[in-house]
């Protein structure tokens, strides 16, 4: 391949990126069970941006779009560029392309915190603080039981299996112990649904997602250097035990943040990086920019089927795990492919 | 889809007069065949448990489930014996097999929803399991109260539980609004601790003279009592009242009537102008039979005011749970754990 | 620029290293040469303070290594490992590039100069056109100078190789030591190699470090200190020194 093609195909993929998930937004706002005239939809947007129409004439629609489908929509977009760039970043520095948050142990992990502070301290505390604590919790652990031979894949893979399956038992012990009536949201819960995204929840996550995206795209090329290893890296002047923990704690940071309010959504963090890889290569300082986008739009697209598809809503996980499963696999068997 | 039980009663000719074997086929549509006679029983589902001791056979009751024990709070007034009976099953409804061999149960009651439970039970126990649950629906309360009072030798005392509950429906169907007057009221129900999980059928609404929006929605799995709405949908609906599953201790509500009236999402709503958002009892995988009729009138009167003036909820409740379970007090005892003194008092 | 050892130890299992004195001449190639389990490597490395040495034991342009941050030690001595660990399909220039790391802030991305000393190392290891190439796609030997122009790129003034003529055939032996002596003449490094074949110690190296049993027996200019009793003490077998062509063959 030419290089002014790669160059090119990198171009237009980055307008792409940037463009693609406003206009998602805009076709999603317009998607929904209540039925929202085109032009009523431009007309309220317009209002809110330009303010100066009289209240008496203020748009019935206005609720709908800005109350109920607009925080729901922007949860998707962030949750979405959360985890596929916590999936990115984490396979890069761990340097194993199989890893993401689900399998190092942080997705349980949070939802873990979530669940304990559901049931235990009810309303009270917001999830995102226990949620946050427990997904750190778990890759701790994870680096733990991994030992020194954390740079090698198979440690890293099945130490997070372990820890994964830990925090899923010790949430199974907390439903033992819910009584019912909480077990029955939590449950409901943990199959990972943005249909409770209010304003008063995205007050606190958008922030942070928004902080830990911009850091990890900010660190895109020290990836590089991180992902060719702890000796190497040293060798070529980086402080790698710092750096290595700022990223797994911005990483774990974002998706906790996007898990304490969604529940658990998995693969986003897989499937996504691993397309862009596919699309311009391993070089994470187009990797981690693109995946946020993609992983945003991905997220986006899923939770519109999710909720317009049917009568009822599906809950979104089962969604990303039925593509995200067979994805999965394809990858496996490929994993020594070239573009790895 | 749904899994109706219909009932082929036929009796099999044996000493006169005495031995009648009983066949039907259950919610999860397996054919069950119980014995001539019923001295023990295992109940898994708290609906069966009630209807039993309200048919007075409660002292046939070997084995309390677990839910019964420790998160009802009204059995035990209702039944105090069960305070002294094993505990067979665990938090997740499953039996626990050596003890339930133990007990040497007859036969065994379990719950349609757990599918794969009921059939373990069978291979396991060898024993007759019938999975019952009426899902909302009087018909099917009604049936169960009929088949058990036969199975249980106390046809009778079936057949007078069965008159009182439909004299009081009738007397509430007869005085509920005519479709010429102000029509009936649309009603959105949050049940089971979550703003947009709604059952597909509940019909104290209907026979309380409302009408449940969610009403023949597809269920969101197959077999289960409800499905989940899209947010926006309860707005396309725009329900005139709004009513929430109150069958929890305050502490424990996830969603609450404080919490629709002040979510900013809801206040173009009609009910929440209204201020027409209340507390329900609802149901879960089960009923209580004598708690049915007290909501159905409760739901009359809050409909419908004007109907129902002097009416006081609380006493009628307790006279209601007495001629079911013959104790005194029940209703109001139940009160005092959910709080509903300061909801059913309009 | 000068490297200095004084009083290093270093131990792992039952093995230990101990070099109490060895000084490293600069603008120049050292050999350090001995049979298998000398500890070349483990002296290697600790001179590169890949591995963790105690304070004053490596000195390198007179400052004490141990007591530098890595991005201060990664601008005096760069090591080049003998295959790189497994990594991710990047392009040859992207690899490359990861050699800036002790030149580019953490939260920023190479530079437009970044990105041409990269490819000046590319083209001073031969590697012209290689740019857009993919690393795993490349030879053996190829990625082995891809390794060496990245260790370039970090502009340190010193480099440790460990050893770089494994496996290649001889046309590339030869390509590699000659790129090492261009190294050190023309860009004034202070080139340390790890060799196990002595034949190219000889030829290349301005010094030469024998080394056996975690310890320097003998060190200096080939010609200074290679003797036959030497080779037999270092190596436990007869060897014979030939003078031929003008230069000096070791005969097994």
């Amino acid at each position: 391949m030419s290089g002014s093609r790669t160059r090119r195909t990198t171009s237009l993929l980055f307008i792409l990126a940037a463009v693609l998930p406003i206009v998602l937004l805009a076709v999603s706002l317009n998607m929904g069970a209540y039925p929202v005239p085109l032009k009523a939809v431009w007309t309220t947007v317009h209002d809110a941006l330009v303010p100066g129409r009289p209240a008496a004439e203020a748009s019935p629609y206005a609720d709908i779009l800005f109350r109920i489908r607009l925080p729901r929509l922007l949860l998707a977009l962030f949750a979405g560029a959360a985890l596929a760039v916590s999936g990115a970043s984490l396979q890069a520095i761990f340097k194993n392309p199989l890893v993401f948050e689900f399998s190092l142990g942080i997705s349980y992990g949070a939802a873990f915190g979530a669940a304990l502070s559901l049931v235990f301290l009810g309303r009270g505390m917001p999830a995102q603080v226990s949620a946050f604590f427990f997904a750190i919790l778990a890759v701790l652990l994870v680096l733990l039981i991994a030992g020194r031979s954390s740079s090698q894949i198979i440690s890293v893979l099945l130490s997070g299996i372990i820890v994964s399956a830990l925090f899923q038992a010790l949430l199974s012990l907390v439903e033992f112990f819910a009584n019912p009536y909480a077990l029955q949201a939590l449950i409901f819960w943990l199959m990972g649904s943005l249909a409770h995204a209010t304003w008063s929840d995205l007050s606190l996550t958008l922030p942070v997602i928004g902080l830990g995206v911009v850091i990890l795209i900010l660190l895109r090329w020290r990836m590089n250097v991180l992902s060719l290893g702890e000796d190497e890296a040293r060798s070529v002047g980086v402080n790698v035990r710092q750096e290595k923990i700022l990223i797994i704690v911005v990483a774990t940071l974002t998706t906790a943040a996007a898990t304490s309010v969604t529940g658990v959504i998995n693969w986003i963090g897989l499937i996504v990086p691993h397309l862009v890889r596919m699309m311009v290569g391993a070089d994470n300082r187009k990797v981690i920019p693109l995946s946020a986008s993609f992983g945003a739009c991905l997220l986006l697209v899923a939770d519109d089927i999710a909720r317009t598809a049917a009568s009822f809503e599906i809950p979104i996980g089962i969604l990303t795990s039925v593509v995200g499963i067979p994805f999965f696999i394809i990858l496996l068997k490929r994993s020594g492919k070239v573009w790895l | 889809m749904a899994f109706v039980a219909t009932l082929a009663g036929f009796f099999v000719p044996g000493t006169a007069g005495e031995a009648r074997e009983i066949v039907i086929t259950d919610d999860l549509g397996r054919v069950v065949a119980f014995p001539a006679k019923v001295e023990r029983v295992i109940s898994l589902e708290p609906e069966i448990t009630r209807i039993i001791v309200a048919l007075g056979a409660g002292e046939r009751l070997v084995g309390i489930d677990f839910f019964l024990r420790h998160h009802d709070h009204l059995f035990s007034v209702l039944f105090p014996r069960s305070k002294s009976l094993p505990v067979v099953s665990n938090q997740g409804q499953e039996l626990n097999y050596e003890l339930a061999l133990r007990l040497r149960p007859d036969v065994i009651f379990s719950s349609p929803s757990e599918f794969r439970m009921t059939e373990s039970i069978e291979r396991k126990m060898r024993r007759p399991v019938a999975a019952l649950a009426s899902m909302g629906k009087f018909d099917v309360l009604l049936r169960e109260i009929e088949l058990l009072g036969r199975i249980f030798g106390r046809e009778e005392r079936a057949a007078e539980l069965d008159a009182f509950f439909r004299g009081r429906m009738e007397a509430l169907r007869a005085a509920a609004p005519d479709a010429g007057g102000r029509g009936k009221p649309s009603v959105y129900l949050s049940f089971w601790g979550s703003l947009i999980r709604t059952p597909v059928a509940y019909e104290p609404v209907d026979a309380a003279g409302g009408r449940n929006l969610a009403a023949g929605l597809l269920p969101s799995q197959l077999g289960a009592a409800g499905t989940t709405v899209p947010v926006e949908q309860i707005l396309i609906w725009d329900p005139d009242v709004i009513l929430v599953q109150g069958n929890y201790p305050p502490g424990e509500r996830s969603v609450t009537v404080e919490g629709i009236l002040g979510d900013p999402r809801f206040s173009s709503l009609r009910a929440v102008r209204d201020k027409r958002v209340h507390y329900t009892f609802g149901f879960w995988y089960w009923w209580d039979p004598a708690l049915v009729l007290v909501e159905t009138l409760y739901l009359a009167r809050l409909f419908d005011p004007g109907r129902f003036p002097d009416f006081d909820l609380a006493e009628e409740g307790d006279r209601i749970f007495k001629t079911f379970y013959g104790t005194e007090g029940a209703f109001s005892a139940l009160c005092r754990t959910l709080k509903c003194h300061e909801w059913i008092a309009n | 620029m000068k490297v200095q050892v004084r009083a290093l130890t270093f131990s792992y299992g039952l093995f230990t290293l101990r070099v109490p004195e060895q000084d490293f001449g600069e603008a120049g190639i050292t050999a350090i040469v001995g049979p298998n389990g000398a500890g070349k490597s483990t002296f290697l490395k600790c001179a590169a303070s890949v591995l963790p040495v105690s304070r004053g034991a490596v000195l390198v342009g007179g400052r004490d290594m141990a007591g530098l941050s890595a991005r201060a030690r990664a601008r005096l001595a760069g090591y080049v490992p003998q295959e790189p660990s497994f990594t991710f399909n990047y392009q040859v220039l992207d690899f490359v590039l990861t050699g800036r790391a002790a030149f580019i802030p953490a939260f920023s991305s190479p530079s437009r100069r970044d990105i041409e000393i990269a490819e000046e190392s590319l083209c001073f290891v031969g590697l012209e056109g290689f740019s857009r190439r993919l690393f795993l796609e490349l030879s053996s030997g190829e990625r082995r100078l891809v390794l060496i122009a990245r260790t370039l790129a970090q502009q340190p003034a010193v480099l440790l190789l460990d050893e770089p003529t494994t496996f290649l055939d001889p046309r590339h032996e030869v390509g590699m030591m000659e790129l090492l002596r261009r190294l050190a003449r023309e860009k004034q490094k202070t080139v340390i190699v790890t060799l196990h074949d002595l034949d190219m110690a000889v030829k290349y190296a301005d010094d030469m470090v024998f080394m056996k049993g975690g310890a320097v027996i003998a060190s200096g200019p080939p010609r200074d200190v290679l003797s036959e009793p030497l080779l037999k003490a270092v190596y436990d077998i007869d060897m014979g020194i030939v003078r031929t062509n003008g230069r000096l063959v070791i005969v097994r």
